[in-house]
């Protein structure tokens, strides 16, 4: 055990000769943290809107004003030409446009058929989704307003109650991801490239003639970096938790147990990727290969693994951050203990098992 | 002068060559990814698992519900009707949403009075959350016009353009095919410069006779070769595996991918000089990378930002790449309409690229 302690403290003095590293790996899950939390907003609002208004009444001015004021749509710095009308959609300086052609207002007046044009950038598919939507219940309500006639009713209303995350805000959603996804990036990466450098510069040679078993080896490497993979979970919650005002309902304790897990499975991989490629830039795009992208992408972090086709789906049960994510929201959001995530338990045990066998003897393979 | 660039490309090339695994992994990453993500990547909202409390028990309930199963939008099941249970399911995931019938609905819709159905959501995930209830507004909507029988007179007639099949991978794929660009060149020159420092070779390359601009050159060169081919293959796959319509110019769009290029391969130097590590340099790049790629559109719309941050996707050279990609390859944008892009491009080019050239030149002094 002391031997391990040796190469522990060989390893944090390691770290601390490179301060500019250091500082990366404490400043990049706070920049993260702060542009997920500020900048991530899935839900489609200030949509650019142009209007080619003809009918020009108080009606048509009212309604466009509606548009506006509902939050979902903005003006557009430009005013669409009629001779061309893409061309604003074209240039990308409104996202759709609104056509009222004469007889808007006699129509409404009448109640006599008659149809608004909405032309929509389709190239983002959610937001011309959403455009065309928002336009509709937004027509749809001004012409109720603005008619005395009872057509509309019986009506049936949608009484909307949110549990969990009431303002629907995102932070709540992201910053449980978010710690995944730096535990993953941090522990994985920092081990594997840490040890292929050891490879590269030849000093891990020198470490294995040293009195000391591979096994020691690898646990004096890998603590260190336990230790910061923490540092920088912890600082997230924080951050979230005091700046962003993301609740945290469930029991620290748990979730620290939770992580050590998880991290484990993460220095796992990191261990074994080193086991396979000689040079540091190799560990490290074959790192961020087989974590951090699988981490992001397939875990349920921002996309939706539902949404995903079957194959997608397969695949990501055996990213170990998808079934993290689901206890952390259930930690920190809902508040809910080990048995209700259970199934997630389990198959985090698992592969945590799994990866900490194969690194284990893919590494004494290569020392023997 | 072009020798002595020759020979360094040369060079440059052969170590590249010498390393066969992250040669292969360089063509084989943007693939994977690429498949991974267009599939990965979609923020529509579908399968929204809903659990169905009907207190009422009738027709017009039941045809309510079916008015909701329509399309692959909400999956609804009956529960017992027992509200005891009605948010475990919610905490632990297994439904999405609870849509709770009261008694007496079809009674309230029969005497012309307005009924309320309860929805309950799990805002875990924000974003579903609200468009859930928004679809959910809709369904009821369009039921009550169902019920009165009479169509509205006024109606909204859309025309989609550019993607009117609404596929999320239209987007998705330009924007991954701007992000490999950006991650090959900055990346890659950053850690070929650092390596060599690290190694102690740039020094010796530095008291060779080869003039520094060559020597600068010849670097970055063979990476800005690689960083074309790897595009070239990204929007091929997209084109010919995705069937992403390409309308524009691809004469436009290599000239200006040149012109960015040029921004990414000025980052990768400048890291270069800021670090001496390679563990260093891959740090910065990612730091770069990271803010460049979520503040650039790629699947964040920049419009939903608050005004302070959008502000600062103003300094962010992919931001104006990814419209222009995206407006050539899908709306066939010229150049007339892509102005400020380009402006922007020229801007961020010109001075990140003599920057980095005048730190590399003081650091090899």
């Amino acid at each position: 055990m002391s031997k391990v302690r040796f190469i522990i403290a060989k390893e944090f003095r390691h770290i601390l000769r490179d301060p500019k590293s250091l500082a990366v790996a404490i400043a990049m899950p706070l920049l993260m943290t702060l542009l997920y939390g500020y900048a991530v907003n899935l839900d489609t609002k200030n949509i650019k809107l142009a209007v080619v208004d003809e009918d020009k009444t108080a009606y048509s001015r009212a309604l466009v004003n509606s548009f506006y004021q509902s939050g979902y749509f903005i003006p557009s710095r430009s005013a669409p030409r009629l001779s061309d009308l893409e061309a604003v959609l074209r240039a990308g300086h409104a996202h759709a446009v609104l056509v009222l052609r004469r007889g808007f207002s006699e129509a409404v007046r009448t109640q006599e058929p008659f149809q608004v044009g909405l032309i929509v950038d389709g190239s983002d598919a959610n937001r011309a989704a959403a455009a065309t939507n928002y336009s509709n219940v937004l027509l749809f309500d001004f012409i109720r307003r603005n008619t005395s006639t009872q057509t509309l009713r019986p009506r049936v209303w949608i009484s909307p109650r949110v549990l969990y995350n009431p303002d629907l805000r995102s932070p709540d959603f992201f910053v449980p991801g978010l710690i995944a996804i730096i535990l993953m990036m941090i522990s994985a990466l920092l081990t594997s490239i840490t040890i292929v450098r050891e490879k590269e510069t030849g000093t891990m040679e020198q470490l294995m003639t040293a009195p000391v078993t591979p096994r020691e080896i690898i646990a004096g490497k890998v603590i260190p970096y336990i230790g910061i993979a923490f540092l920088d979970g912890l600082l997230v919650i924080l951050f979230a938790v005091f700046h962003f005002r993301v609740p945290f309902e469930g029991s620290y304790l748990l979730l620290a147990l939770f992580g050590a897990i998880y991290v484990t499975a993460a220095l796992s991989i990191g261990v074994l990727v080193s086991t396979l490629v000689r040079n540091q830039l190799a560990a490290m795009m074959t790192t961020l290969m087989v974590t951090v992208m699988p981490s992001v992408m397939l875990s349920g972090f921002i996309f939706e693994i539902k949404n995903m086709p079957l194959p997608l789906q397969y695949l990501s049960m055996i990213i170990p951050a998808r079934h993290f994510i689901v206890i952390l929201r259930g930690v920190m959001l809902k508040g809910v203990g080990a048995p209700a995530v259970w199934h997630q338990t389990l198959a985090l045990v698992l592969l945590t098992a799994v990866l900490l066998g194969i690194a284990a003897k893919r590494f004494k393979l290569r020392l023997g | 002068m072009i020798q002595a660039i020759l020979a360094m490309v040369v060079k440059e090339f052969h170590q590249i060559r010498r390393d066969r695994f992250t040669l292969r992994l360089i063509f084989i990453a943007p693939v994977m990814q690429m498949m991974v993500l267009a599939y990965a990547i979609s923020t529509d909202v579908k399968y929204v698992y809903t659990a169905v409390y009907d207190y009422d028990q009738c027709e017009l309930s039941r045809e309510f519900v079916r008015s909701m199963s329509a399309g692959d939008y909400f999956i609804p099941s009956h529960s017992p009707v027992s509200l005891l249970d009605s948010e475990e399911n919610l905490r632990t995931g297994d439904k999405n949403v609870n849509l709770i019938i009261p008694r007496g609905f079809s009674e309230g819709l029969r005497n012309s009075k307005p009924v309320i159905i309860g929805f309950v959501a799990d805002g875990a995930n924000a974003n579903s959350a609200s468009i859930a209830t928004g679809y959910a507004n809709l369904i009821a909507f369009q039921f009550s016009e169902r019920l009165s029988g009479s169509s509205f007179p006024v109606v909204l007639r859309q025309r989609i353009l550019y993607n009117p099949e609404g596929e999320s991978v239209y987007h998705i794929v330009p924007g991954i095919v701007v992000i490999l660009l950006t991650m090959v060149t900055a990346l890659l020159t950053a850690m070929a410069i650092v390596r060599e420092r690290e190694r102690g070779t740039l020094e010796q390359l530095m008291v060779s006779p080869i003039p520094v601009p060559a020597l600068i050159l010849g670097k970055i060169i063979p990476f800005a070769v690689l960083g074309y081919i790897e595009f070239s293959i990204a929007l091929a796959l997209g084109i010919v595996w995705f069937k992403i319509p390409f309308v524009g110019s691809w004469f436009l769009l290599y000239g200006l991918s040149l012109l960015f290029v040029l921004t990414t391969l000025g980052v990768g130097m400048l890291i270069s000089t800021m670090t001496s590590t390679q563990q260093q340099a891959m740090f910065f790049t990612w730091f770069f990378t990271i803010y460049a790629i979520l503040m650039s559109g790629f699947f964040i719309p920049i419009e939903n930002m608050p005004p302070i941050v959008r502000w600062f996707t103003y300094l962010n050279p992919v931001r104006y790449f990814m419209t222009i990609v995206r407006g050539i390859m899908m709306k066939g944008a010229g150049l007339e309409s892509l102005r400020t892009e380009v402006l922007a491009l020229v801007i961020f080019g010109v001075s990140m690229f003599s920057l980095s050239w005048i730190r590399f030149r003081k650091r090899v002094r």
